[in-house]
């Protein structure tokens, strides 16, 4: 600490205006959305928060997967891929969870005071957090996917389970399993944007993916099962099989969303969170 | 130059900021002075955009803090020492804010070593003193090597040395013709260091002015202060008898 008040003139030096050293005149100075992205990438990375979401994601979709295929028998006419994403019920907290970090991440210290004064327009922060979440959410999906893969179909033989990844079901359920959980992380993340506190999005997020779907899941009827293809969780469907999805629909009385409408919900909703968030951002006053 | 004009902020029916009219010239360093919730640090948040006025406007070297192409590099900004993540390093969090203006990691090194953090730029903000959070905060605020430096109480929760060093730091950027705003409670350290003070109370300007002029009347900046911002006090407190404690900064 003593160095520091030792020749402050001379410390200066490099910093004159007029003679600005090299190290600090970059080729074309100012924010651009390429520096702002890196430096989300590089606050992201910087967390162990970060890295810590990521193995328990990784965790607890493998070790549900595994323990899923504990059950399974030869000729149980299962199919495999069902198997291996059927972790996702616990991975997708982890993806909301990873999104709810980025979101928030800059609220809980008032860190958002030195990177919005860095970046007055705001808004580049929030779509290169998008980017960075699509990123860290897709990677972390797809090490889950291939553990998943991993401790169920590579581990035994014995079950009789076959993975044919150019089957367009199998790929459909497979790739969905990453799709799901970006989707959910984005969630996380427009939630984050918009309440800005951590213990609120997270519970906001929890009740919108996962509770109000089991609570509505109880008492069926025509607006409650309505109520429930309009979740965000409504995205899941793309992890099941046909043969699931035919028994889904025809058991309920609302809209009939098929594989990929419920893609579309989830869509629908991170699109609007995000906007949400964004005008938010912009529109508001950051104190 | 730091140029606030006719600046109002209005909360719900509270006026934070009240027809504020001064200016920060290049080259001087200027104290920002004003009672607890006078709207310091309000104005301040206002200049560097992050929170709109009511009416009025705030312009850096002309132009709104919104619109500057590198902010960073025109403007050093420290608003609050507990601005930083308190999971990331000092390092990491330097080099993010660097990266948003493609400042290189050489500089980021620069000002880790110029606010003297070198031994625990590796450690986590959360185990900062407020000391060292300081000392970060106004490392951010030199990373871009700016023009003008905007800095809420940079003194605050520092050691002797530290504050020795910051008085000398404000006064050698004046010295090379940048523009300092510098807010604080501490009169005596103002004295000190700042060529012009700009007292405000309620949110209303109540002097501008150098500190000499301040002063003429023989007593301290102290005085001074005391006595113009007696009737805008909003938060007294009480001794422990229960009567209001007197200002004796005025009568002496």
């Amino acid at each position: 600490m003593n160095r520091a008040t030792s020749t402050p003139q001379h410390r200066l030096e490099s910093t004159r205006p007029g003679s600005p050293s090299p190290t600090t005149a970059p080729a074309r100075p100012g924010v651009t959305f390429t520096r702002v992205l890196a430096a989300e990438w590089t606050k992201l990375l910087s967390l162990r928060s970060t890295l810590w979401t990521a193995v328990g994601t990784i965790l607890a979709a493998a070790s549900l997967a595994y323990a899923l295929g504990l059950f399974v028998r030869p000729g149980d006419d299962q199919s495999g891929a069902s198997l291996i994403v059927s972790g996702y019920l616990l991975a997708q907290l982890g993806a909301l969870v990873l999104g709810v970090q980025v979101g928030t991440g800059e609220y809980g210290a008032g860190t958002f005071r030195a990177t919005f004064t860095a970046v007055p327009r705001r808004l580049p922060v929030l779509v290169a957090q998008v980017v960075v979440t699509i990123v860290a959410a897709f990677g972390t999906a797809a090490v889950a996917l291939l553990a998943s893969y991993l401790v169920t179909i590579g581990a035994r033989s014995d079950h009789g389970l076959i993975v044919t990844i150019t089957d367009s079901e199998t790929a459909r359920i497979l790739a969905g399993f990453a799709v799901y959980l970006v989707g959910i992380a984005l969630v996380g993340l427009g939630i984050g944007a918009l309440l800005r506190r951590p213990s609120a999005a997270l519970v906001a997020g929890v009740l919108m993916v996962i509770v109000i779907d089991h609570l509505l899941a109880v008492n069926p009827g025509k607006i409650a099962d309505t109520v429930r293809a309009l979740l965000p969780g409504s995205g899941a469907r793309l992890l099941i099989d046909d043969a699931g999805l035919a028994v889904l629909d025809a058991t309920s009385l609302g809209p009939q969303l098929g594989a990929w409408g419920g893609t579309a919900v989830l869509g629908g909703w991170v699109l609007a969170l995000l906007l949400a968030g964004g005008y938010r951002l912009r529109r508001h006053d950051l104190t | 130059m730091i140029e606030v004009e006719a600046l109002t902020k209005c909360y719900g029916p509270t006026r934070a900021v009240d027809g504020l009219t001064f200016t920060a010239q290049s080259g001087t360093v200027t104290g920002f002075l004003g009672p607890n919730g006078a709207g310091k640090s309000t104005t301040m948040r206002i200049i560097v955009g992050l929170e709109r006025p009511t009416s009025g406007r705030a312009t850096i070297d002309g132009q709104r803090y919104a619109d500057l192409v590198a902010p960073l590099q025109a403007v050093g900004v420290m608003l609050d020492a507990r601005s930083v993540h308190p999971g990331r390093t000092a390092f990491r969090h330097l080099l993010a804010q660097a990266r948003t203006h493609g400042i290189s990691r050489s500089r980021v090194d620069e000002v880790i070593e110029m606010t003297g953090l070198e031994s625990v730029a590796g450690r986590r903000a959360g185990t900062f003193s407020l000391g060292m959070g300081q000392r970060l905060g106004i490392a951010g605020a030199l990373l871009g090597d700016p023009h003008t430096l905007i800095l809420d109480e940079p003194v605050n929760g520092l050691d002797p040395d530290g504050v020795l060093w910051v008085r000398g730091l404000v006064r050698d950027l004046a010295a090379q013709g940048r523009t300092v705003l510098l807010s604080s409670h501490l009169m005596h350290e103002l004295a000190l260091c700042a060529d012009r003070v700009v007292i405000i109370g309620k949110g209303r300007l109540l002097a501008d002015a150098s500190v000499p002029e301040l002063t003429a009347e023989g007593g301290s900046l102290e005085d001074a202060y005391l006595k113009l911002t007696s009737d805008a006090v909003q938060y007294r407190g009480r001794s422990a008898t229960g009567s209001v404690v007197p200002i004796t900064g005025v009568t002496r």
